[in-house]
């Protein structure tokens, strides 16, 4: 039983982490309307931002600050030399451009930052027991992260007016425009916060795992699949089911396998389509 | 001077031309009726008026602004208000949530208590979401959203198409108000006699072109107009 508990306790905390990349896919589906499959390497680069401003800086938490900012930035760079000029377009047009653009942002990390796993330099801390469980405390504090930055997010987008347009367009972007809301504007919030949770996404996986250029784009998957299972464009759908899918994919290790348990998410999420085509949340606010 | 007058508008959706070549005149604190069967290009008028549709030529002026180049977001806040025929609200947001995303407006605190107080029904349901009103609550949720800006002048899209007969009268009522207090009214309408008694003027639209024009009185009167476009 004991081992069940910390297979779960740890699929929560990578399925937090699935689930900010998630949240990051689903915002910009929501509003942009396409899978942006760029995320994930803008997770990686946030990553690797962080380790570098954490090395110059000494602190993790300015280069958390740093790590956060590069990817917000590089996210808005996409935006306006890619994404936008596809805008008109069918949506698929913005997907390939999205791979392409995942492509090239791997590559250029790879050749700056080197094919290498890099580790961010924390303090050694004992795993905690209770009751013979096992938990480390960096876990929690990527949790508490990962939680944090949800809320950040469901306050944006319920709480802010800047977030309640980007509500507004995701409904109906006609709409939006007639009641005087400008669709630059609302772009520019969403790939500069969807950019920031994807990096943050990215520091935490960091700081759990390794750092390479690849982390991203092999978390990619997971992270569309939740995205998907949660119901396309809604924020909490995505963090919860990837929570599940996190779960899932931990405690099945045992049975499966390691090298199987990505494939045991596709099967969650191919039953999840059979069975409810709009996720786990029902309505599905973007895509109609 | 008029608040809103369109020349020669042509225009549609992809090559085909819907619109072929629309004038019209609004006056200040106007009423101007379009009517005219399904698919005689009312909406696809409104949506190219709105800054809407995708291909237009010709030319449309609020006041004495030219507005043609204009994105729809900024003839909104030049003070043009559009009320859609469907999908006029955001479903996903509430009440409040729909009249506090419009850009352009002054007090917006006080301009949603005046709107509430307009629309009780919509105060009572404040928090719900827009998605789960009735058609005649989304109709008043559409209209006070569009007047949030007090909008010198307002696109009225069949309003009272989802509306129940009692409701249609409050609604017909409203909108005369509305033009006494000064704001003029594009009013498309299939109720075209009952729109045409509160209206100041009318004209009656068929295939992309303007069929009829004249006096709302003179309209209901005309043989012509009532044998083909108003019914009995
Ligand atoms: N989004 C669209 N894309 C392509 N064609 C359209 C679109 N909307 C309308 N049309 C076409 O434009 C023409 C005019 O439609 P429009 O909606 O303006 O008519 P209408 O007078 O408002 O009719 P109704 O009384 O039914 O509302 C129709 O032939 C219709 O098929
Ligand atoms: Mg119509």
């Amino acid at each position: 039983m004991i081992p069940f508990i910390e297979l779960a306790l740890n699929g929560i905390v990578s399925g937090l982490v699935i689930g900010l990349a998630a949240l990051s896919i689903t915002l910009v589906f929501g509003v942009a309307r396409f899978p942006n499959a760029a995320t994930g390497d803008v997770m990686s680069l946030g990553a690797f931002a962080a380790l570098a401003g954490a090395s110059a800086s000494g602190t993790l938490l300015i280069g958390g600050v740093f790590g956060i900012a590069v990817a917000a930035f590089v996210s808005l760079a996409c935006y306006f030399l890619v994404f936008q000029k596809l805008s008109s377009r069918p949506p698929v047009a913005s997907l390939l451009a999205s791979i392409g653009v995942a492509f090239v942002i791997r590559a250029v990390m790879g050749v700056v930052f080197g094919h290498q796993q890099k580790v961010f330099d924390l303090p050694l801390a004992r795993p905690w027991r209770v009751l013979d469980i096992r938990f480390h405390p960096t876990d929690l504090k990527i949790s508490l992260a990962a939680l944090a930055t949800l809320v950040a997010v469901f306050l944006i987008l319920h709480a802010t007016p800047i977030g309640r347009r980007m509500r507004a367009v995701a409904d109906d972007p006609s709409l939006a425009r007639v009641s005087g809301i400008s669709p630059r504007r609302i772009m520019v919030a969403l790939w500069l916060l969807s950019g920031a949770v994807a990096g943050i996404a990215g520091i935490l996986v960091g700081i759990k795992t390794v750092v390479t250029p690849e982390m991203g784009w092999d978390l990619l998957l997971p992270a569309f699949a939740a995205a998907i299972f949660g119901g396309i464009g809604h924020p909490v759908g995505a963090v919860v089911a990837g929570v599940i899918l996190g779960i899932v994919q931990e405690v099945a290790t045992p049975f499966v396998g390691f090298t199987y348990k990505i494939a045991l998410s596709f099967a969650v999420l191919l039953a999840v389509l059979l069975i409810r085509p709009k996720g786990l949340f029902g309505t599905v606010a973007g895509a109609r | 001077m008029k608040a809103l007058t369109v020349e020669n508008l042509r225009g549609g959706y992809s090559e085909v031309d819907i619109l072929n070549g629309v004038a019209l005149q609004l006056g200040i604190a106007e009423i101007l009726v379009v009517a005219g069967t399904n698919g005689a290009g009312k909406s696809t008028l409104a949506k190219a008026v709105a800054g809407l549709l995708p291909r237009v030529s010709g030319k449309v002026s609020l006041g004495e602004t030219d507005i043609t180049r204009l994105p729809a977001e900024r003839r909104a806040r030049a003070g043009l208000g559009y009320v859609p025929q469907v999908a006029n609200v955001f479903p996903s947001l509430t009440i409040v949530e729909n009249l506090a995303v419009v850009e352009g407006v002054a007090d917006r605190a006080a301009r949603t208590e005046a709107m509430l107080t307009m629309f009780p029904a919509l105060a009572e349901r404040r928090k719900s979401r827009a998605g789960s009103l009735s058609g005649g609550e989304r109709q008043q949720l559409a209209f006070a959203r569009a007047l949030m800006t007090e909008p010198p002048v307002v696109v009225l899209d069949e309003p009272t198409a989802a509306l129940s007969p009692a409701l249609v009268g409050e609604s017909f009522e409203r909108i005369a108000r509305l033009a006494k207090s000064g704001t003029s009214v594009l009013l498309i309408e299939q109720r075209a006699r009952q729109a045409l008694a509160i209206a100041h003027r009318g004209m009656i639209l068929d295939g992309g072109k303007v069929a009829m024009e004249g006096p709302a009185q003179d309209l209901l009167a005309d043989d012509r107009a009532a044998r083909l476009y108003l019914g009995q």
